[in-house]
């Protein structure tokens, strides 16, 4: 057993600890909040990026969940969900489009946060990214073939 | 989601650059409130090998994964409450790359199953299966990449 003195050294250094860890994840979100707020300011959602709208027919969406999609991709389910439900009703998905959204985003959300935090602990950004990417494409993909069958 | 015109002669990043400040501020009350009492908390049950003990059950099941019994903890304070939660406790546990990698696969498709699930309803009626869904696919693809990495 350790003694007793050793204790209070113990617990100021796991505190510290604590506290690094802490400002490391506010250190990689603070700018990355600013610069959404920034670009929300300056209408950035706003904007309809055509470009997109093929690769969003692959996975079985149509343009009106680009937005959504967006917003639950980058800013995450919980920071995103004002806009998400709200984008989801004002461009009246369908009940199959919203599931596929919905499917796409609960394997995929809020890529930079969620990636940030466990890469400071030092693990992979391409196996944790990537294969999240690969299986929300994935799985929406196999969900519009299968809705896109004879009698589907 | 609409631009606000306003009156007065303020350039629009002011405004964008409070509410960033804002957001900003409540992450870090957030983080000191709930992360660092986590994280010490933690050290101090791996230290006298109270996690330790009261995990040490879970091995066969945790050892699937590659990962210490102890790590079991990480996973349920990921799936229940959030990833900050997840990292203060896996913090002080010393886990090398691969299993940090392994986790946060897991727990990146399969995280704050309670509160997300609420906002899932909001989205699809499908909400109890999606929830299902992540879970299991958080499982298999942490399951596969233990074994690929």
């Amino acid at each position: 057993m350790d003694a007793l003195s050793q204790w209070g050294p113990a617990l100021w250094g796991a505190a510290g600890e604590g506290l690094i860890l802490c400002a490391k994840i506010l250190a990689i979100l603070a700018p990355l909040m600013i610069g959404y707020e920034l670009a929300k300011a300056y209408g950035v959602f706003q904007r309809p990026w055509p470009r997109l709208r093929p690769a969003l027919g692959w996975i079985g969406l149509g343009p009106g969940s680009l937005v959504p999609l967006l917003a639950g991709l980058f800013l995450g389910l919980l920071y995103g969900a004002g806009i998400l439900i709200a984008m989801s009703d004002d461009q009246g998905l369908g009940r199959r489009e919203r599931l596929a959204l919905a499917v796409f985003l609960v394997t995929c959300h809020a890529v930079v946060e969620d990636t940030a935090i466990f890469v400071l602990l030092g693990g992979s950004a391409l196996w944790m990214l990537g294969s999240r990417l690969v299986l929300a494409v994935g799985l929406t993909v196999v969900l519009a073939r299968w809705w896109k069958r004879p009698g589907g | 989601m609409s631009s606000h015109p306003t009156t007065t002669a303020h350039p629009p990043w002011r405004g964008a650059l409070g509410q960033g400040l804002r957001r900003v501020a409540s992450l870090a009350g957030f983080l000191l409130r709930w992360v660092l009492p986590l994280y010490v908390a933690t050290e101090i049950l791996v230290r006298t090998g109270a996690l330790h003990w009261l995990s040490g059950f879970l091995e066969p099941v945790m050892g699937l994964f590659k990962l210490p019994p102890e790590a079991a903890v990480v996973v349920c304070a990921g799936m229940l409450v959030n990833l900050y939660a997840a990292a203060a406790v896996a913090a002080p546990l010393n886990l090398t790359p691969e299993q940090v990698t392994v986790l946060g696969l897991m727990l990146g498709i399969a995280h704050n199953l309670v509160l997300e699930g609420a906002i899932v309803r909001q989205l699809s009626d499908r909400y109890r299966r999606l929830t299902l869904l992540r879970i299991g696919l958080g499982l298999a693809a942490g399951l596969a990449v233990a074994w690929m990495l």
